[in-house]
């Protein structure tokens, strides 16, 4: 079993990002963010990390992970959706981990830690930002599990997060599967 | 082709209006030869359009913006519950006022062909009384967020202004207002949400739980943390924390409900934690799942009336991690005696509340469906219910 590694996401998140974009500028601030930012996802994987044995029991679930259903992608109780603030893309012509027509995907997003209710395990969901459109409007949703303050923007759901696309006009969100959490 | 198709269009326009300009001569005349309408004359006399000015600031008006579908932010005048005017937000913009009524100020984000082209940050100067455009003071960027109540904050004297940019590396804008340029950007990183500091510079709240203090010089900034008081993952401060400029103190509320001033200054003074929910004989908030209890929450959750220091909260009954739940209630909170004094239900779901400054505060609220509501803390009712009038953001004008 793959445990989640704060190494490899941010390799992921960064290969996904340089083969999207060239703006070497922009690199530059992420690399400063990322440098000016231990907490970097590192809270709620390292407290599921410290544990031995995370307690994924009902007990210890939030309202929404107790509550979450696995089959319909564009409702707000999906899974998936523990820490989306926004119009689901899939509701808005795309899908829960790609864009409606014509938008561009930001290269970077804030995280969420979400629980899969059908395996009860936790993975590390990334919420790409779908941009360069108007906003979609449809299926908003807000979920706030282990969402931050503003100071805290990586677990923060309401900043846009199109940095690094030909224009940061926000359209959806989208919940990409990064990996395992614990 | 556009072009082609606006002449037309203007020449039937003009068309239109010659033609109901030629109609209204008989009708006029056949008026003025009945006696008994003689005094309607005065009525059809032609009319000048002309625009008008904005009275005297009231310290009953609140500034509500609009939703999602809607920024512009509109004035409204809490003792008539009528519209006074509107300020032009965009989605992408906060706003602020000078706290003489010197100005208003929007900071904003644009781009030249509405959603794309090359973007433009700004920081947009209006007239207090006529509302015209005064000037615009461009920014090196600034965070795109809709909008949020610290991220554009000015200094007490009106001097300095204070712009958040995330890019996503996090730095402050220090504006010039007398000079209106940028004066310096600050880098700092992992912090956000700022308040003015008297003397100093600004403050701003830390991902590791300290508050940064930053000593903005002519040129350069220095920049020094407090110990940590909180923890931003678990049990994080509303970053809508509230500022009282007499006292030059803020009262911060976390997730769980503690409430704790902070003495700003260059060391900045971290008072006590002591829970809402105690305060009012409730059992203190937990972060356990399953844990149902009344939480602060929202989007602009709580508001400070200076002069009595009471403060004002949204709260909702639920579990943790509802931080952004709308108010089923207001608690206020005697500061002073750290009691809560009265909890006023809501019949309406309200995800944020403001209070004018004067001595007859009223209470503004404002909730997603775009409902405005006008309470009077003399008597907790509501004095008035305005459809779309907002559901965003409040602010309201200064008192000195």
């Amino acid at each position: 079993m793959k445990r989640f590694d704060i190494d490899s996401l941010g390799e992921k998140l960064l290969r996904t990002f340089a083969g999207n974009t060239s703006r070497r500028s922009f690199l530059t601030k992420l690399g400063a963010t990322i440098v000016a930012a231990p907490a970097f996802p590192l809270l709620p994987v390292s407290r599921a990390r410290a544990a031995s044995k995370p307690d994924r029991s009902p007990e210890a679930k939030t309202a929404f992970a107790r509550n979450a259903q696995t089959k319909d992608d564009t409702k707000c109780d999906y899974w998936r959706y523990c820490a989306i603030d926004g119009s689901l893309c899939s509701c808005c012509g795309g899908g829960v981990s790609s864009c409606p027509p014509g938008a561009e995907p930001s290269p970077v997003s804030w995280v969420g830690t979400c629980i899969n209710p059908d395996d009860g395990k936790a993975y590390l969901i990334a919420y790409r930002d779908c941009c360069g459109k108007s906003a979609c409007g449809q299926c908003g949703c807000d979920n706030t599990d282990r969402e931050t303050q503003l100071y805290m923007p990586q677990l923060n759901n309401n900043v846009i997060w199109c940095f690094g696309t030909k224009s940061m006009e926000y359209h959806c969100s989208t919940a990409v599967l990064v990996g395992k959490a614990s | 082709m556009i072009r082609g198709t606006t002449t037309i269009g203007m020449g039937r326009l003009a068309g239109a209006a010659l033609i109901a300009l030629l109609g209204l001569g008989p009708a006029h005349a056949q008026t003025a030869s009945a006696p008994a309408a003689a005094p309607t004359m005065a009525s059809v006399e032609p009319e000048e359009p002309f625009t008008h000015t904005l009275p005297d600031w009231s310290p009953h008006w609140g500034l509500v913006r609009g939703g999602w579908e809607n920024g512009g932010t509109r004035i409204w005048n809490g003792d008539t519950g009528k519209m006074v005017g509107l300020v032009a937000t965009g989605r992408w913009s906060d706003i602020a006022l000078d706290p003489k009524r010197r100005a208003i100020y929007v900071s904003e984000t644009i781009w030249t062909k509405v959603n794309r082209g090359t973007r433009q940050d700004m920081l947009t100067v209006y007239d207090p009384k006529t509302m015209a455009l005064v000037t615009e003071i461009p920014l090196p960027g600034r965070l795109i967020i809709g909008t949020m109540k610290n991220n554009f904050v000015l200094s007490d004297d009106g001097k300095q202004a204070f712009i958040y940019n995330f890019s996503p590396a996090s730095s402050v804008n220090v504006v010039d207002l007398e000079k209106r340029k940028v004066a310096q950007v600050v880098e700092l990183p992992g912090c956000a949400s700022l308040v003015p500091v008297t003397g100093v510079g600004f403050s701003a709240l830390c991902s590791d739980g300290t508050l940064a203090t930053v000593t903005v010089g002519p040129k350069t900034s220095t920049v020094s943390h407090s110990q940590p008081f909180f923890k931003a993952a678990e049990d994080g401060v509303f970053d809508c924390f509230v500022y009282d400029r007499t006292k030059g103190e803020i009262v911060t509320v976390t997730y769980t409900g503690l409430v704790r001033t902070v003495k700003l200054g260059a060391s900045p003074t971290i008072g006590d934690a002591w829970s809402i929910q105690a305060a009012a004989g409730v059992r203190p908030g937990d972060t356990r799942p399953l844990d149902i209890n009344w939480f602060p929450g929202g989007r602009q959750a709580m508001a400070l009336h200076r002069a009595t220091g009471k403060l004002f909260v949204l709260m909702h009954r639920g579990e943790y991690w509802t931080q952004k739940d709308d108010g089923e209630e207001v608690w206020v909170v005697d500061m002073a005696s750290r009691k809560v004094v009265k909890r006023v239900p809501l019949k309406k779901p309200i995800g944020n509340i403001e209070v004018t400054q004067d001595a007859k505060p009223l209470l503004f609220l404002s909730g997603d469906n775009g409902l405005v509501q006008v309470m009077d803390l003399a008597t907790y009712e509501i004095k008035h219910d305005i459809e779309r009038g907002g559901g965003g953001m409040i602010v309201t004008p200064d008192v000195d």
